[in-house]
């Protein structure tokens, strides 16, 4: 008996932990698995010399697990007659929320590829949702005002970054491997590439 | 105020990092546009919005705007801006929005058309109209796209029930201006599922001088929407008086179809109706008309905007018309 206290105290805390709903961070966290395999991948984008802003990045990973249910929800939001952000990037299966946040309505619709759909007119404080379901690129408007526009991209893997102002981005928890990359940004072509764990950051550049 | 709102639009479109603004867009629209009335137009607005960082609000819109004839009997492309070959501030507010506790109070202080009915320059003039609804031209003593005032307006409550006061002296654009004084308006609006619905209130000074308009101008309008799978039924009634002895009945009814399967192509249709009826010398005018149009975006800088139109019941004006305009926007942020 003295000898399986630790094997007790193990089963208690794994039984524990499960009903708090921390056992998925914990559980990893006891293995050793994130430390050991995953890590955060940086990287810059560039269009020659000037921060590629608004780009996105990914890495393929189709068979990667779902995402966590309790992530917050993606959003495009419509403030100052403007769609913000410009460019934003989802995972297959996520609900968008696309709130007004300006006095005048808004009529936010996608139909020339990707989700299309037609949210209607809604005024300020209303909310509509969308669910991009299908990889690829959906570019987004308003019917009431031409100069509103915005892309969502639609990637079927949990590894994605947006770019920052100064074109820096991260993918968080990477697990170690090599993995085929794709990058865009509005008004220029795809990028593609094989980017391996252990060789340091990724660096893209448009020419 | 024209001047200083010119170059900070200018200044915001050539190089949007003139501001020190934590947000800023700019944006120049430009249309021309030929109508059978036997007119043409060319208008363009520079318009330059965002928000500082204290999450105050600011926008402000010039426009400038001719037509190849004066005095001639026709409201074609006259759907939310004067044609008066000048430079006109349309709007130019700062503005508050605050969210507390899922509640909406937002306050807005400067130079704003009034929040009457189906009331903003955008649901006018983007949908694919070219002319506004007879009920919205100034030259039939109603409320006027081009009544702009000159105040503070408020709107507090939740998202599906808000109610809207402005206070403020008119401070009009274009040929047919109100006379000075105070306004006051009130607006509720409540939305729910595919309706929205609003009923707003307005007590003004007249158009004309007080010798031909004695008295006050008040109006009362009821406006809805329905909107589903990319059609939307919307309608607009107003009953008041211009001025004492008159009265202005009116109401338009249109269906502005936006499905996914049509592309770029919004299709439009509208019929509506006004009776003014006034004791003095003014006299009475009983108005109907229909339109049919398109308008279909090109590409995300150009659309193009077509409407064919019947009117009945006043002779001044042509039975038939074909306006076709074009619009080429650009924005900076």
């Amino acid at each position: 008996m003295k000898a399986n206290a630790p094997l007790i105290g193990a089963l208690i805390l794994a039984v524990w932990s499960a009903m708090h709903g921390i056992a998925a961070p914990v559980r990893a966290a006891l293995s050793g698995q994130v430390q050991q395999s995953a890590a955060d991948l940086h990287g810059t984008a560039r269009v020659r010399d000037r921060a590629a802003i608004d780009a996105v990045v990914w890495l393929d990973a189709p068979n990667a697990p779902p995402n966590d249910d309790d992530a917050p929800r993606p959003v495009l939001d419509q403030r100052n007659l403007t769609f913000i952000p410009h460019v934003l990037i989802v995972r297959v299966g996520s609900t968008v929320n696309f709130p007004n946040n300006d006095r005048v309505f808004h009529n936010v619709f996608s139909y020339r590829d990707g989700k299309r759909f037609d949210l209607g007119t809604y005024p300020v404080g209303a909310l509509r949702q969308v669910v991009f379901d299908q990889p690829g690129l959906s570019r987004i408007f308003c019917n009431i005002h031409p100069g509103m526009a915005a892309f969502v991209m639609t990637v079927d893997t949990p590894f994605f970054a947006h770019a920052d102002g100064n074109g820096a981005f991260t993918i968080r928890h990477v697990p170690a491997g090599r993995y085929t990359y794709h990058a865009w940004r509005p008004g220029a072509t795809e990028v593609n590439g094989t980017w391996a764990s252990d060789s340091g950051p990724l660096s893209l550049v448009w020419p | 105020m024209r001047r200083v709102l010119l170059v900070m639009c200018l200044a915001c479109v050539v190089d949007p990092r003139a501001a020190s603004a934590q947000s800023l867009t700019a944006e120049a629209a430009v249309t021309g546009g030929y109508s059978t009335d036997d007119l043409a137009a060319v208008a363009a607005q520079l318009r330059a919005f965002g928000e500082t960082n204290g999450a105050w609000r600011f926008f402000g819109e010039l426009s400038w705007a001719g037509r190849s004839r004066d005095n001639v009997e026709s409201d074609a492309f006259g759907a939310a801006y004067p044609y008066g070959r000048r430079l006109d501030v349309i709007e130019a507010y700062g503005e508050g929005l605050f969210r507390p506790g899922g509640a909406i109070v937002d306050v807005r202080g400067g130079r704003f058309r009034p929040p009457f009915g189906i009331s903003s320059g955008s649901d006018h003039a983007y949908w694919g109209f070219l002319r506004a609804p007879a009920i919205r031209y100034a030259e039939f003593l109603v409320v006027s796209n081009t009544f702009l005032e000159h105040g503070i307006d408020v709107l507090a409550g939740v998202p599906k029930l808000t109610v809207e006061a402005a206070v403020g002296a008119p401070a009009d654009v274009g040929d047919h201006r109100r006379r000075g004084g105070a306004d006051a308006l009130v607006r509720v609006q409540g939305y729910a599922g595919r309706f929205i619905v609003g009923v707003s209130h307005m007590r003004t000074s007249p158009v004309e001088p007080a010798e031909i308009a004695p008295g006050r101008a008040m109006f009362t309008g009821i406006d809805a929407r329905w909107m589903s799978g990319g059609v939307q039924l919307r309608g607009e009634w107003v009953d008041g008086r211009p001025f004492d002895g008159a009265t202005s009945t009116g109401w338009y009814a249109d269906v502005i179809v936006h499905r996914t399967e049509m592309g770029p192509v919004t299709a439009i249709a509208r019929i509506e109706r006004l009776d003014h009826e006034a004791l003095t010398e003014a006299g009475d005018e009983d108005l109907s008309r229909g339109t049919l149009g398109a308008r279909v975006r090109v590409s995300e800088r150009l659309s193009v905007t077509i409407n064919v139109l019947h009117l009945s019941g006043d002779p001044r004006y042509r039975p038939n018309a074909l306006d076709v305009a074009f619009t080429w926007s650009v924005r900076s942020r």
